[in-house]
């Protein structure tokens, strides 16, 4: 039995091909327990003290890093997932402070500021090949839920952690290093000067209803 | 004769263990240090990402030394009766070379390094006086990572900064 060149050829391509596709889908981690850390916060941040408290309510948190895999925050050696969405974990760390510091509203209607949080970056970083990078970046639109005035605040978390060469102890590493920087971006964002002058801007017009509120234009990602 | 070496070698233990307990126990400095993301004079082609690794690890050496109780977050607000014991510090990337890996591994010497040269004033929160002023200049090899540079150029301001702020707070 005999079969053609061009078909031999084209026969072995389609192998090799389908060959370097399995070796790439090897290669690829894959969340499993032993590979997961879970970040959150250790304590609550303490806010800085505001002229007159509001009552602050979470409406939404976007992720606008562009990353298609947000679990995956370490790619080498197996990878390291979260066990959890950035977006749910920036949410829970950010309500965890406002709640110890009794500045977060029980429901919607009974906020003074809605914060909607646009996430920009959350986990590692490029750094030297000494150590780890961590950084969290978002930004939020603080918005008087009476008058519908608006303002931008923007935070951001950097931490350093060693790098390690067990792979429990990388993990260990990279899990406290993002918390650090989840922490540090929390930390910018509540006591922040920007977010300091937004508040008593938007809590002094608070009485004052304007003709039509204007819309809140959502941040661009950096360039 | 060994008695008193014993006696000797036994001073010297207490001597030195009281000197480490003194520097560990010294309070800082400074209640709080803020470092801002420094700027780049026009030609300076470092990659943005450069920026904010340099202003991680300032802030991770900051925090190491000691020299302040806080390091604080770029932007945070400082109580204003700890202003006066808080230091900000600003700078200014003035020159990036990138090296030359041939005439580097060919003439040797220094020549091809990798170059960055940037300067810092430290300033007090209060009332923005210049404390100190720093001028760095990194060398590192062409073939390394412009990241290391952040990270030798952070420990080079650090202790340019202990050095230059140790006499006057004490």
């Amino acid at each position: 039995m005999f079969f053609p060149k061009e078909y031999l050829a084209s026969c072995s391509s389609v192998l090799l091909v389908c060959a370097f596709g399995a070796s790439l889908l090897a290669d690829e981690p894959k969340p499993k327990p032993e590979n997961t850390i879970s970040v959150q916060l250790t304590e609550p941040v303490p806010p800085q003290k505001f002229a007159i408290p509001p009552k602050f309510w979470i409406t939404d948190i976007t992720d606008r890093s562009g990353n298609p895999q947000p679990l995956l925050v370490y790619k080498d050696r197996g990878g390291i997932f979260l066990d959890r969405q950035p977006t749910l974990i920036v949410r829970e760390a950010l309500e965890q402070s406002l709640k110890a510091a009794n500045l977060l509203a029980t429901e919607a209607n009974s906020a003074d500021l809605t914060l909607r949080i646009y996430l920009f970056h959350f986990g590692l970083a490029e750094g030297s090949a000494l150590d780890f990078f961590g950084k969290v970046e978002f930004t939020a639109i603080v918005k008087n839920a009476k008058t519908g005035e608006s303002q931008e605040v923007k935070a951001a978390g950097t931490s350093i952690a060693k790098s390690a060469m067990k792979k429990k102890n990388l993990q260990k590493n990279v899990e406290e290093d993002i918390e650090e920087s989840l922490k540090d971006a929390i930390r910018n964002f509540l006591r922040g000067q920007q977010m300091k002058d937004t508040v008593s801007e938007l809590m002094k017009n608070a009485d004052v209803v304007p003709a039509t509120p204007a819309p809140a234009t959502p941040p661009q990602p950096k360039q | 004769m060994r008695n008193r070496l014993a006696i000797l070698i036994a001073i010297l233990l207490a001597a030195w263990v009281a000197a480490s307990a003194k520097e560990k126990d010294a309070p800082p400095l400074y209640k709080t240090a803020e470092a801002k993301h420094f700027t780049q004079t026009e030609g300076v082609e470092l990659s943005p990402a450069f920026s904010d690794y340099f202003y991680a690890e300032l802030r991770n050496e900051l925090k190491k030394s000691k020299l302040a109780g806080d390091v604080v977050g770029e932007g945070e607000a400082v109580d204003d009766a700890d202003a006066k014991d808080s230091i900000v510090i600003v700078g200014t990337i003035t020159e990036y070379k990138k090296g030359n890996v041939v005439t580097s591994s060919l003439i040797g010497f220094g020549v091809g390094l990798r170059s960055l040269k940037m300067d810092a004033d430290v300033q007090r929160r209060s009332d923005k006086q210049n404390l100190c002023t720093m001028h760095i200049h990194v060398k590192i090899e062409p073939r390394w990572d412009e990241k290391m540079m952040a990270k030798f150029a952070a420990q080079q301001v650090v202790k340019d900064m202990k050095k230059e702020l140790k006499p006057q707070g004490q």
